[in-house]
C-alpha cells in the first residue's frame, strides 16, 4: 500500500507541462517527449516558499501599523490604519462591511501566514500529521488568497473614482504594503507542493 | 522514510539548483525587512517630543484631528485629550514633529484658532472648514514640555516688523484689539490689547504700529480717536468728516506727524501719548506751563462743566479744572471755589519786564481791574464760561481762600445784575398799594360815564344843526344855478356878450384918447389955460 501511494517511489515522474509519465531510472533530465525540465517536485518548493512567506511577514508589519488611506477633508487630513477603518465602520453602525473588511484584511491574511508558515514546519520537520486535512487546508489558502485583495480593490477604486471636490482620497503606504503581502502569500501558496506533505507520512 | 525518494536523482539535481536559485529568491525577503525597517525608521526619526497643553476647553479639538501649527505649517498633532484632576481644566497631549523640538520653550505661547468674524476683519475662516486647530508662538528660552494653553490670541501673533506705543485714554468706546491705527487714511497698525490704570482713572492702550511707519512716531505726534462722522457748522457752512469705512463701523485710531519735528525726534518704544476725542481736539496747541488760580463766585454755577473754556476778552487762555462746595461751618456761608488752569504762554507779552514772574503780571492786571465773570456761552444749553475782562470800578472782594492757589477776583455777571435789578423793580411793584388804586380807578370810570352822557346830548344838539345846515345849502344849491343862468347868458356868440365887447372896444377908444389928452397935457400943461394951439 506504501509503495503504491507514490509515483516517485515506483520510479515515476510526471512531466509538469505534458503529464508524460518518465521512469526515473532512466535518469533523464528532460521530458522525452516534450523536452520541458523534469522534475519530481516543485524545485525548491520549500525555500521559496519560506522566503516568499519571510518577505510578507516584513512586510505585514508596516501594512498594519501605517495607515491604508488619507481621506483629505477641506484640507484636513485624516488618516486610517486598517484596524482603524474597521473600528470606524463599526463605530458608525456599518457592522456587515465592518466584518466583512475584518475577514478580508485581518483574517484571512494573517491565517494565511500562519497557515503556510504551518504548512512549511509540517513539510520540512516531516510531522505526522493528517494529510488530508492539512491539503484541505493548503486548498483553502490558495483559493481565498486572492480575496485579500478585496481592501486594495476597494482603495484604488476610491482613490481613482472619488471626487466631491473637497473630498480627497490618497493611498498610504500600508496600502503597498498589504498588496505586496497579499501578493507575496499567493505566490508563496503557489510554490508550496502539497504532495510535500503527503511525502511524509509514514502511515496513509 | 529512508527509501520512499530515490536518493540518486533527488541529490545530484538539487545539489545544482540551491546554487542557483539561492540569491535570487532570497534577495525578497531582504528587500521587504529594509522595505519595512525603512518606513519604520522614517517614521519613528520624525516623531518628535510629545506634550502637554493644558487649555480652559477643549472647544473644537478632537483627537488625532486637530493639529498644531505656525504659519500654517502642520507641526503635530492632538493625540489626547483629558480633563484634568481639578475638573476646571483639560489637558492636551500633542504628538510633535521632531523639527518642532527646538522651539518649545518655557516662553512659546499656544492658543486654539476658532473663526472669528467681527466688524474690523475675518480670521480664522479655513478653520469653519477644517475644525479648529492649535497654533503656537515660538520663542527661545528653557526646553519645556508642559504648557498652558492661552484663552485669547497672544497680541502679536508673528514678529512683525514695527515699534508699540502705549496710548491713554479715558474711554475706551468702541476700541479694541484689532482696531485699525491709520496714517494719512493708510492702515500702519492696530491696537493689541487695552488696559485700566491701575488707580482706575484712564486707559492704556497698547499699540502696535508696523514698520517703517513707526518713524512717524514722533516728539509732538498726535493720536486722535477717528471714528464716526465729524459734522460741523461754521460761518463758511457745513463740514463733514469721516475716517474709512471699517473705522466709521469698528472705530479707528490716527495719527499725524508734526512738522515741527525732525528724524531725531523719533519716540523710543513704549512711549506714551495722550488719545484725543477728535480731531479737532489734538490740533489745538497744547501748553504744558499752566498756572492754577482759584476763582470765588458768588452765582450758581450751573452750566459750568470742567473744561469749560476761560476767555480773555474772547480769545481762550485756560479751563476750568475743578470746582467744589464749600460750606463755613461757623458763618454758614457757601462759597464755590472754582479752579482754573491758565495758560500763560497763550499771551504774547510785549515790552516785556525784566524779572517779573506770571503771578506778578497776574497781580498788576488785577490792580488794573481785570475780573473774572461768568457768561452764557449757549442760551440753547446753558453753558457756562469764565470771561475775563477789565473792571475797573469794581472792587476786590477776597473769600477765605483754602485752596492754596492765588485767588482771583470775580465780579457778577452783567446778567445778573440785570436781573437783580429787575428784581428790585418788581419789589416796588409788589409794595404798589393796589386796593385803594382799584378804588379811585372805578370811581374815576363812574365819572367818565356821566362825562359819556352829556357828550351824547351835544351831539344831538349838534344833529338839529347839521339839519339847519342842510337847508342852507339847498339854499345855496338855488343861488349857485341863477348864477349859472348869468353866466350862459354870457356865452361867446350872444348879444351880451357882443355888447360887452363893443363897450369894452369903446371904452379902450376912451382909454387911448384919455391918454392922448394926458400926454398933451403932460406936454403942454398950459393948453389947460390956452386951449389947443395949431400946428
Amino acid at each position: 500500500m506504501q509503495a503504491k501511494a507514490n509515483a516517485l517511489r515506483q520510479g515515476f515522474i510526471r512531466c509538469h507541462d505534458c503529464g508524460y509519465l518518465v521512469k526515473t531510472v532512466d535518469h533523464l533530465l528532460s521530458c522525452p517527449r516534450c523536452n520541458s525540465h523534469l522534475h519530481a517536485r516543485h524545485p525548491h518548493s520549500l525555500q521559496r516558499t519560506t522566503a516568499l512567506l519571510l518577505s510578507s511577514f516584513f512586510l505585514y508589519i508596516p501594512a498594519n501599523i501605517f495607515p491604508i488611506m488619507t481621506v483629505n477633508q477641506f484640507g484636513a487630513g485624516d488618516a486610517h490604519t486598517i484596524a482603524g477603518g474597521i473600528v470606524e465602520l463599526i463605530d458608525n453602525g456599518m457592522i456587515p462591511i465592518g466584518m466583512l473588511v475584518l475577514v478580508a484584511s485581518i483574517l484571512v491574511p494573517s491565517s494565511k501566514l500562519i497557515g503556510i508558515g504551518l504548512l512549511l514546519l509540517c513539510a520540512h520537520f516531516r510531522w505526522q500529521i493528517n494529510a488530508r486535512r492539512w491539503t484541505v487546508m493548503y486548498r483553502v489558502i490558495a483559493f481565498v488568497g486572492r480575496w485579500s485583495m478585496l481592501d486594495i480593490f476597494m482603495i484604488s477604486i476610491l482613490v481613482d473614482l472619488v471626487d466631491f471636490g473637497g473630498i480627497q482620497i490618497i493611498a498610504g503606504p500600508a496600502a503597498t504594503a498589504f498588496a505586496a503581502v497579499v501578493i507575496l502569500t499567493m505566490f508563496a501558496a503557489e510554490n508550496f507542493d502539497p504532495r510535500l506533505l503527503w511525502d511524509n507520512q509514514k502511515n496513509l | 522514510m529512508n527509501d520512499f525518494i530515490d536518493p540518486s536523482y533527488e541529490a545530484g539535481d538539487a545539489a545544482i539548483n540551491k546554487k542557483r536559485e539561492f540569491p535570487l529568491i532570497w534577495l525578497l525577503p531582504i528587500c521587504a525587512l529594509l522595505v519595512s525597517g525603512w518606513l519604520i525608521y522614517k517614521t519613528l526619526s520624525e516623531k518628535g517630543p510629545e506634550i502637554t497643553i493644558t487649555f480652559s476647553s477643549a472647544d473644537g479639538l478632537e483627537i488625532d484631528k486637530t493639529k498644531i501649527k505656525y504659519l500654517d505649517v502642520e507641526i503635530g498633532k492632538v493625540s489626547d485629550i483629558v480633563i484634568n484632576d481639578d475638573l476646571k481644566t483639560i489637558q492636551v497631549t500633542a504628538q510633535m514633529h521632531k523639527e518642532s523640538d527646538g522651539y518649545l520653550t518655557d516662553n512659546t505661547q499656544f492658543w486654539v484658532v476658532k473663526p472669528q468674524i467681527g466688524l474690523s476683519g475675518v480670521s480664522g475662516l479655513g478653520t469653519l472648514m477644517s475644525g479648529a486647530y492649535i497654533a503656537i508662538k515660538p520663542e527661545k528660552g528653557k526646553r519645556e514640555r508642559h504648557f498652558a494653553g492661552l484663552d485669547q490670541p497672544p497680541v502679536l501673533e508673528t514678529n512683525a516688523q514695527g515699534r508699540k506705543f502705549i496710548l491713554e485714554t479715558t474711554n475706551i468706546g468702541s476700541m479694541g484689539p484689532g482696531t485699525p491705527i491709520n496714517f494719512h487714511g493708510i492702515a500702519v497698525g492696530e491696537v493689541l490689547e487695552y488696559e485700566l490704570a491701575k488707580n482706575a482713572d484712564n486707559i492704556k492702550l497698547t499699540i502696535f504700529v508696523n514698520a517703517p511707519y513707526d518713524q512717524f512716531i514722533r516728539t509732538n505726534t498726535r493720536f486722535w480717536i477717528d471714528s464716526g462722522i465729524d459734522l460741523s457748522a461754521g460761518a463758511d457752512g457745513f463740514k463733514l468728516r469721516t475716517g474709512p469705512l471699517a473705522a466709521l463701523l469698528a472705530g479707528g485710531i490716527a495719527f499725524r506727524t508734526s512738522s515741527d519735528d525732525k528724524t531725531t525726534d523719533i519716540v523710543p518704544e513704549n512711549t506714551s501719548f495722550q488719545l484725543f476725542d477728535g480731531y479737532d481736539q489734538s490740533t489745538q496747541v497744547i501748553y504744558h506751563r499752566t498756572v492754577k488760580v482759584v476763582m470765588y463766585f458768588g452765582d450758581s454755577v450751573r452750566g459750568l462743566t470742567i473744561g469749560a473754556p476761560v476767555l480773555l476778552r474772547g480769545i481762550p487762555v485756560g479751563k476750568v479744572t475743578d470746582f467744589n462746595l464749600e460750606i463755613d461751618a461757623k458763618t454758614a456761608d457757601i462759597e464755590i471755589p472754582v479752579m482754573v488752569e491758565v495758560e500763560p504762554d497763550r499771551i504774547v507779552v510785549v515790552n516785556k519786564q525784566a524779572n517779573t514772574t506770571v503771578k506778578e503780571n497776574i497781580v498788576h492786571l488785577i490792580a488794573k481791574g481785570l475780573r473774572a465773570q461768568l457768561q452764557t456761552g449757549s442760551l440753547l444749553t446753558g453753558q457756562l464760561f469764565i470771561a475775563l475782562d477789565l473792571f475797573p470800578q469794581s472792587k476786590v472782594v477776597t473769600h477765605n481762600n483754602t485752596t492754596g492757589y492765588q485767588e482771583f477776583p470775580t465780579t457778577p455777571n452783567s446778567m445778573n445784575q440785570i436781573v437783580n435789578s429787575a428784581q428790585a423793580i418788581m419789589d416796588k411793584i409788589s409794595k404798589l398799594p393796589l386796593e385803594t388804586m382799584t378804588v379811585e380807578i372805578n370811581k374815576t370810570l363812574e365819572s367818565l360815564q356821566g362825562t359819556s352822557k352829556a357828550a351824547t346830548k351835544t351831539l344831538d344838539i349838534a344833529t338839529g344843526t347839521l339839519s339847519s345846515a342842510d337847508k342852507t345849502m339847498q339854499s345855496a344849491d338855488k343861488a349857485m344855478s341863477s348864477a349859472q343862468q348869468v353866466l350862459t347868458t354870457l356865452e361867446p356868440g350872444s348879444t351880451t356878450q357882443y355888447e360887452l365887447n363893443q363897450l369894452l372896444k369903446e371904452l379902450t377908444q376912451t382909454a387911448s384918447s384919455v391918454k392922448q389928452l394926458t400926454d398933451y397935457l403932460e406936454e403942454h400943461p398950459d393948453s389947460l389955460i390956452r386951449g389947443k394951439k395949431e400946428k
